[in-house]
């Protein structure tokens, strides 16, 4: 084959209109919503999967949409941060096999249809944000995902649940008019929105409204993220949300923030333009502190799923402080954990979602003594939480080494301190919540005295465990493949 | 070192194999007990046989290694057998082997006990990974699973003070790891990833003032596993609350692996000429001295049996940390061996106070009264090790000391044998009595127990451990100049660290 670059429309192209068709597809059977949704992520995945093997062996490429060429036309441009696709279309799958029983009782029959198109638009605005090559287009894809997940969350439609909903919607809308903004005045500093052509064009631009543009983007893209003190819509939205959906929030959607962010150091780092020590300086501190109030927080929780919520606030305190430290080894932690992250808080959503499935209740209280009733779940969201708090070899421990070493690379040691014994304070709560599930006595015998989670919610729930270990083991899988994109977005700066 | 080293698959099959074991042991548990306790057995004692070969091997001047996978391009896990390692692999497999077959009897009957003996195996494959870890991540890694995973075995008995205990152990734990977390990752900043080498990998020039912080990051964290005071605090609540078998191996390998780690630092990754430029020896000398007698004290007072061995056990592996400070070969010798004798006495004994806990029901000094008179064998293993553990000739605990007193004064530190002399006296104190109690006075029986006054020794199977354990302390005594004995491994890796 010559040229494999059109696979890359039809990427976003198939489930895209796959999402638009579900409704009509499934009109009378949420059996075949799923399977239809279910059939087309795996295709979809295969096709990410073929991208991916392309970029690991050939490089970045391109595909130029109706033949515009750019700067003029849209380009989808498919780089080693791309690779994250392989996390979407795999939890995308996951989740989507875990929804089958569980949207039959958490939603109204009428709204499961909705329910698979919202999550499939979804997964393809994702899909979209991590491939595009243009700015605009990446705000489209950005409103498309920011706007399937507000009606995601209340699609319940419970009062709590249109409440969450609002109040994502209205962060998440000024959010998505931050990075507008800065769209636009990248525009009018440079008359493009190519990425690539406005990194080789900014050189020289005035620096005032290069700032403006760069902290209003940084800004839009850090709510998004819920970096503290950003974080308010994340608890209830990411708590209140049908736990598959819950998993794909937390796990993927707010990850979108950082990868935009990333392609944000692309254009700024490549230009040369400007100098982001002081917004990096910023984002340390903010990440230091996010680790630390997301622990505190989570510390008080009874509800499971606002734990894992607040947990996540912690996690991407991580991230956005390696991507601040601006050294190679922090960058890598950064962009390892984006993906590590998203299949361990999978792991722990599916997990949790699972037991709320079963027993109807979703407080640590209720679920005591649940690990004896469904023994595999809870082992499983064990894992995860050992996972999670960067225990040696699990996945959550390659973010811990590589930003700790980067803070000492930095020569801040100060913030690898900062981070390990953040990690420790998560500990605590995930003690208490595996001490909990194991080691307390129930308080209701007859609540906790129900069956293993059925197969299609229990196989999805232990494929992530077991990936929370293997890639921990495999560590090297994910870093031989952002090493050489991360010392390539640091070069201009001469990080490392 | 410039041994060639051979390539062998021995080291990864000594923690596959228990690991196995954890997988297999909650299937097994629903089939029958007797199938889950032979199995279970024979995995322990395979890996002890598999400990004891490679223990021969490097005796007679092998050096095995394995290099098991890439966790990042920049580190591999890898696994390297050499003296000191295959010593500690050796006591941690023996002790283990023994406080299994001992949990037969001693578990019968409990709750969970899928998960007692998934986690009792698990926890075996983990120590072995300690004492094999050829570079200090693969150290990292299974130091932080065994720690960890050993919580479930910690907090067994779900009581309100079990649960107490075990939140004591994982927060001290945790934060101790932490704190090992950070010298490695300094470590590795300042030197890469370099197989732990005797003499060391850091060198002078990185600084002394990195150095200090990444030698006592390694104390502190490694010293909250060896409870070295003021850091011993979850010792003496976590062994009381354990069950016995679980405790004995809290005591004999767990505490151990603490020091095992802080010689691990001194000598593999900074090196005594480096340890002796950067002058903190005798801050450690000091620690470790002031633990040996503080502790001993403390448990002189103590009435619950089982928590006055766990402040024995602080005094007695703060012996192993004074050993090494003194930086001299003798010292370092007794240091290694006390590891192994300690663990065996102090397995001995835990194993008795398990015995008197579910014949007797006593699990208080005060409640031994006479207790010889029912229970003849077991108080004789308590005695003997007892005595073993004063430094009694010819049993073992007498060899460790004799190297530690010559190191002592082959390092020019004669009033440190007031400290060595002062916790072994402290030891008849808080033990003696015991033995006292047992032997010359008489019960105090309530009428039902009258009925059954004699006859309440245990099964065989409980005994035979036990009698095991008591018959190490002494050929580890007696036999301790033969070739293959743990002071000829000692003498070994001690003079690999001092050319």
């Amino acid at each position: 084959m010559s040229d494999w670059s059109p696979l890359l429309a039809v990427f976003l192209v198939l489930p895209l209109t796959a999402a638009v068709l579900t409704p009509a597809v499934c009109r009378s059977s949420s059996t075949r919503g799923w399977a239809w949704t279910l059939v087309t992520m795996l295709v979809t995945s295969v096709i990410g999967g073929v991208l991916i093997a392309r970029v690991a062996t050939r490089g970045p490429f391109s595909y130029v949409v109706g033949g515009w060429t750019a700067p003029y036309g849209i380009e989808l441009r498919f780089d080693e941060f791309s690779a994250v696709v392989a996390i979407i279309c795999l939890l995308g799958v996951l989740a989507i096999v875990f929804s089958r029983r569980y949207a039959e009782r958490a939603l109204q029959a009428e709204r499961i249809p909705y329910y698979y198109a919202l999550l499939l638009l979804n997964l393809t605005g994702m899909l979209g944000f991590t491939v595009t090559g243009d700015l605009f287009n990446l705000f489209v894809f950005l409103e498309i995902l920011s706007l399937s997940g507000y009606a995601l969350v209340a699609i319940s439609g419970e009062k709590i649940a249109e409440m969450a909903a609002f109040k994502y919607l209205v962060m998440g809308a000024i959010s998505s008019l931050m990075v507008l903004f800065g769209t636009g005045m990248l525009y009018a500093l440079t008359g493009s929105l190519n990425m690539a052509d406005i990194t080789s064009r900014l050189a020289g631009a005035t620096q005032t409204p290069l700032i403006v543009a760069l902290g209003a983007m940084t800004l839009g893209f850090m709510v998004k993220a819920a970096l503290f003190p950003l974080h308010v819509w994340l608890p209830d939205a990411h708590a209140i949300a049908p736990s598959p959906v819950s998993a794909i929030l937390s796990g993927l959607v707010v990850k979108v923030g950082i990868i935009g962010m990333l392609r944000l150091y692309q254009i700024a780092y490549g230009s040369g333009a400007v100098d982001l020590a002081g917004l990096n300086l910023v984002l340390t501190w903010l990440g230091a502190l996010a680790i630390v109030m997301g622990a505190f927080f989570a510390v008080f929780q009874d509800d499971i799923k606002m734990m894992l919520a607040y947990s996540t606030i912690s996690n991407i305190g991580y991230i956005v402080m390696g991507l601040g430290l601006a050294s190679t080894y922090s960058v890598i932690g950064a962009s390892v954990h984006v993906f590590n992250h998203a299949l361990i808080k999978a792991t722990l959503f599916l997990g949790a979602g699972a037991l709320i499935h079963q027993t109807g209740k979703r407080t640590l209280t209720d679920l005591a003594g649940i690990g004896k009733a469904m023994p595999f779940t809870v082992a499983a969201i064990s894992i995860g939480a050992i996972s999670i708090v960067g225990i040696p070899p699990t996945a959550g421990f390659l973010c811990k080494w590589y930003i700790a070493l980067g803070a000492m690379q930095a020569g801040h040691p100060f913030f690898g301190f900062a981070l390990v014994f953040g990690a420790l304070l998560i500990f605590i709560y995930y003690i208490r919540m595996v001490n909990a599930f194991y080691f307390r006595e129930p308080r209701d015998r007859a609540a906790v005295d129900v069956q293993e989670a059925p197969a299609t919610m229990l196989i999805p729930v232990l494929v992530l465990a077991i990936l929370c270990l293997v890639m921990g083991v495999l560590g090297r899988l994910p870093l031989t493949f952002i090493e050489p994109a991360v010392e390539r977005l640091l070069m201009p700066v001469g990080g490392g | 070192m410039d041994t060639e080293a051979t390539r062998s698959l021995l080291p990864l099959l000594a923690f596959l194999l228990p690991m196995a074991g954890a997988v297999i042991a909650v299937p097994l548990q629903r089939a029958s007990d007797q199938v889950r306790n032979l199995v279970l057995a024979a995995i322990a004692a395979t890996v002890a046989v598999i400990a004891i070969v490679l223990g021969a091997g490097v005796a007679s001047g092998s050096v095995y290694e394995l290099f098991i996978l890439q966790l990042t391009p920049q580190i591999w896990m890898y696994l390297r057998v050499d003296a000191m390692g295959a010593l500690f692999g050796m006591t941690a497999a023996v002790l283990w082997t023994l406080a299994l077959v001992y949990s037969w009897g001693y578990m019968h009957g409990e709750h969970r006990l899928g998960r007692y003996y998934s986690f009792f195996i698990l926890c075996l494959a983990w120590t072995m990974g300690v004492a094999y870890a050829g570079n200090l991540l693969t150290f990292l890694i299974f130091y932080e699973l065994f720690s960890i995973l050993t919580y479930p075995l910690v907090v067994h008995e779900e009581t309100p003070e079990a649960m107490a205990a075990g939140t004591k152990y994982i927060i001290y734990i945790l934060v101790g790891g932490t704190l090992v977390l950070l010298a490695i990752v300094l470590t590795f900043f300042a030197a890469g990833d370099q197989t732990l080498t005797a003499g060391g990998i850091l060198s002078a020039e990185i600084g002394s003032g990195r150095l200090l912080a990444i030698f006592w990051c390694f104390l502190i964290g490694f010293g909250v596993k060896a409870a070295l005071v003021p850091l011993h605090g979850w010792v003496p609540d976590a062994h009381p609350a354990a069950p016995a078998p679980f405790s004995a191996v809290l005591s004999g390998v767990m505490v151990a692996a603490g020091s095992f780690g802080i010689m691990r630092v001194m000598f593999y990754v900074f090196g005594a000429d480096l340890l002796g430029y950067l002058g903190v020896m005798r801050y450690l000398t000091w620690i470790a001295g002031f633990t040996v007698l503080f502790a001993a004290v403390l448990a002189v007072n103590q009435d619950n049996l089982k928590r006055r061995l766990a402040y024995s056990t602080i005094s007695q592996m703060a012996y192993v940390v004074l050993g090494v400070s003194l930086l001299g070969t003798e010292a370092t010798i007794g240091a290694l061996v006390h590891i192994t004798n300690h663990a065996f006495m102090k397995g001995a004994l835990f194993l008795c106070a398990g015995l008197f806990i579910r014949r007797l029901g006593a699990a208080r000094v005060s409640q031994l009264d006479g207790a010889a008179k029912r229970m003849p064998v077991t108080a004789a293993g308590f005695a003997i090790a007892s005595l073993a553990m004063i430094g009694t000739p010819p049993l073992s605990g007498f060899v460790s000391k004799w190297y530690l007193g010559i190191g002592m004064l082959e390092t020019g530190n004669p009033w440190l044998l007031a400290v060595l002399l002062g916790g072994a006296l402290m030891a008849a104190v808080y033990l003696l009595p015991i033995v006292y109690r047992m032997y010359f006075r008489e019960p105090v029986l309530t009428p039902e127990d009258k009925a059954t006054a004699e006859g309440r020794e245990a099964p065989g199977a409980m005994l035979a451990p036990l009698v095991v354990a008591t018959i190490l302390t002494f050929v580890l005594g007696l036999g301790a100049s033969l070739p293959g004995m743990p002071v000829a491994l000692a003498r070994m890796a001690a003079e690999s660290f001092f050319h």
